[in-house]
């Protein structure tokens, strides 16, 4: 274990029985009242989160998400393997870790509602184990940092969904722990409040050092945020990489050169083959260049460098060059099954040789 | 202990302010609930031929043990409750996983919250004392030399009926749908707590051990014993400590066993809950 890791899973496996309730045999046609099911939500999921990053865990429905996100927050107790939170067992030593770690879980309403949220975090700071003056700085300093300074003093109940869920990431943050657990921090938040929300998810990494483990759906929150993502499927963890190796791994390299005219195909023959140029395509209703390099980085840039020199040559006037981005989306359903891993918008950020 | 004590402050807090803040709901719902008790037992005192209490209250002992074990059955009642239909409660809302994640552990938040929620249990139910005296021309003994026994009687079935709370809410976090059978737990002792007097010493022996087992019947016993007779008789002492039929020394082993059993049984439900993955969750 890396002393930079300060959440680290060790090959853990954790599985739930279900309970179906009057199941019919289809083979002998008999009816049983409950038939058991075992579901598997973790196996041998191994991976670390190191101080200062924010990790996503990325996963369909059931994959097993919050079940981790619960190991790692003594709400679930692994079946099999450890589960270490700053260098500490889970399992022996839960209570001491519980002081370590933040947690934000889904769907949770976790603020009391008759109180105002300065009320709330003077409970919860109480309950963490905060107390007096400390408790007090805190709560006002969390609540002016997440930007809820003007509503401290309103109730709860009256606040929106985007102003409850900063609450809850303050009464996470309230012990001021160095491991936030975030599970589906922005579902359901309009663009403005998940925007801000992950704002400050971001500043809190960057500006306290704090370590995130994050669950989302929402692809653009893991490709955004995260300096790491794992891919769960069935409880299995599929891929575990930086964020741009993993879109750099299921990239098909594609350019698009977007130019003044349609281009024609025999004047660029020249450069097919020599640069490991794979088929130059042309866009029939679009004067569209697109151009796929598959070869590692320096041989790409030389390809791009010749294609650009050899539309400089023909004339042509080039408005904008485009890599056709992978999408996180589109490398989760190819890990998931759930699709294939087709390019299908380019970036919006212009040129990048 | 200071864990407990800072978890008991914010939880007094908390009560304090939701009970401030909709002070129209505190007040009108104890109106409704004393004015539904009284009358309630007033109705059913009035009526003779139900309790062999002559209408004149002549015999107000019976009507008191009636009415003192009505006091002691609701705060029973009350006290499990906040295990089983309090756990689901906060299990719904998601408090639930916010305690459990407390470095504090589950077992002081709860005493804790217990604790404070049953301050207004035993301010309502010294109202309650309080007008049942006057109903029934101040038969109660609540006077200054009944103070100590009672005190250590209340804290004895305090402890007896938090224990079996304790355990009560263990199998609530494991098996989250007993909450409504602890409705029906919580309906016989309240039932007990009124028909529980010496007289239990006639009972079957089955049903005189299973009496004395649950938590709330010896508790009622010495307790009527002390508010209806008083320690002592014509100016002779007879202390409920030396209770012929013993029941202070059975409220006290069931006071052990029961903080004890209700603790272990609690902290093994805990981690089942966590290995079936339902701690915290509804």
């Amino acid at each position: 274990m890396d002393k930079s890791d300060l959440v680290v899973l060790d090959r853990v496996d954790k599985s739930f029985v279900t309970r179906h309730f009057l199941q019919r045999d289809e083979e002998s046609n008999e009816r049983y009242f409950y038939r058991k099911r075992r579901v598997h939500a973790a196996k041998r999921i191994a991976f670390a989160v190191r101080r200062g990053e924010i990790f996503g865990l990325l996963g369909p429905n059931g994959a097993g998400k919050t079940t981790t996100v619960k190991m790692v927050s003594g709400l679930v107790r692994p079946d099999r393997g450890v589960v270490y939170v700053d260098g500490l067992d889970v399992e022996r030593k839960r209570l001491q870790t519980l002081r370590r770690v933040g947690v934000v879980l889904e769907g949770t309403r976790t603020s009391i509602w008759p109180l105002t949220p300065l009320e709330n975090l003077m409970y919860y700071g109480n309950l963490k184990n905060v107390k007096g003056r400390v408790l007090r700085d805190r709560a006002r300093e969390l609540l002016c940092f997440i930007g809820l300074k003007e509503k401290m003093n309103i109730q709860v109940r009256r606040l929106s969904r985007g102003e409850k869920q900063k609450l809850a990431i303050c009464i996470a943050l309230i012990a001021d722990p160095p491991v936030i657990l975030l599970d589906e921090p922005t579902t359901g938040l309009d663009v403005q409040s998940s925007r801000s929300i992950k704002d400050k998810i971001i500043e809190m990494t960057r500006g306290q050092g704090k370590s995130i483990l994050v669950t989302t759906h929402d692809m653009n929150v893991a490709q955004e945020l995260c300096d790491r993502i794992g891919i769960l499927d069935k409880g299995e963890l599929v891929a575990c990489k930086p964020t741009e190796e993993l879109l750099d791994l299921f990239s098909d390299h594609s350019y698009e050169f977007h130019l003044d005219r349609l281009p024609d195909a025999g004047a660029f023959a020249g450069i097919i083959g020599v640069h490991e140029v794979s088929p130059v395509l042309f866009d029939k209703e679009e004067p569209v260049l697109l151009v796929r390099v598959d070869a590692d980085r320096a041989v790409r840039s030389q390809a791009l460098y010749a294609t650009i020199s050899r539309l400089h040559e023909l004339g042509y006037a080039l408005h904008s060059v485009n890599e056709r981005q992978q999408t996180l989306e589109n490398v989760f359903l190819h890990l998931t099954g759930g699709g294939s891993a087709r390019p299908e918008r380019p970036s919006q950020g212009g040129s990048r040789p | 202990m200071m864990s407990f004590l800072l978890v008991v402050k914010a939880e007094l807090v908390r009560t304090w302010i939701v009970m401030r803040r909709y002070w129209f709901r505190t007040v009108t719902g104890m109106a409704i609930s004393y004015g539904m008790l009284i009358m309630f037992i007033i109705g059913f005192v009035n009526r003779p031929e139900s309790v062999d209490v002559p209408a004149n209250f002549a015999d107000a002992g019976k009507a008191t043990n009636w009415a003192l074990g009505f006091i002691i059955g609701m705060f029973a009642f009350g006290v499990v409750g906040m295990f089983s239909q309090g756990l689901q409660t906060m299990a719904q809302s998601g408090q639930l996983e916010q305690l459990c994640m407390s470095p504090h552990g589950l077992v002081t938040n709860f005493m804790a919250r217990t604790v404070v929620g049953s301050i207004s249990n035993i301010l309502s139910s010294a109202v309650l004392l309080w007008l049942i005296s006057r109903t029934f021309h101040d038969t109660l003994h609540a006077t200054d030399e009944n103070f100590l026994p009672m005190l250590i009687l209340l804290t004895l079935t305090f402890a007896n009926v938090l224990g079996f709370g304790f355990m009560v809410g263990g199998l609530v976090l494991v098996f989250k749908q007993t909450g409504q059978i602890a409705i029906m737990i919580r309906l016989a002792l309240f039932a007990l707590a009124i028909a529980a007097t010496d007289k239990i010493a006639e009972w079957n022996v089955v049903a005189r051990i299973v009496a004395h087992i649950m938590p709330i019947t010896d508790a009622a016993i010495c307790l009527k014993y002390v508010l209806i007779q008083g320690q002592k008789i014509d100016g002779r002492f007879c202390s409920v400590f030396w209770h012929p039929s013993g029941a202070f020394w059975f409220l006290l082993g069931n006071c052990l066993f029961w903080t004890l059993f209700g603790i272990l049984c609690f902290r093994v439900m805990e981690n089942w809950s966590r290995s079936k993955g339902t701690l915290g969750a509804y």
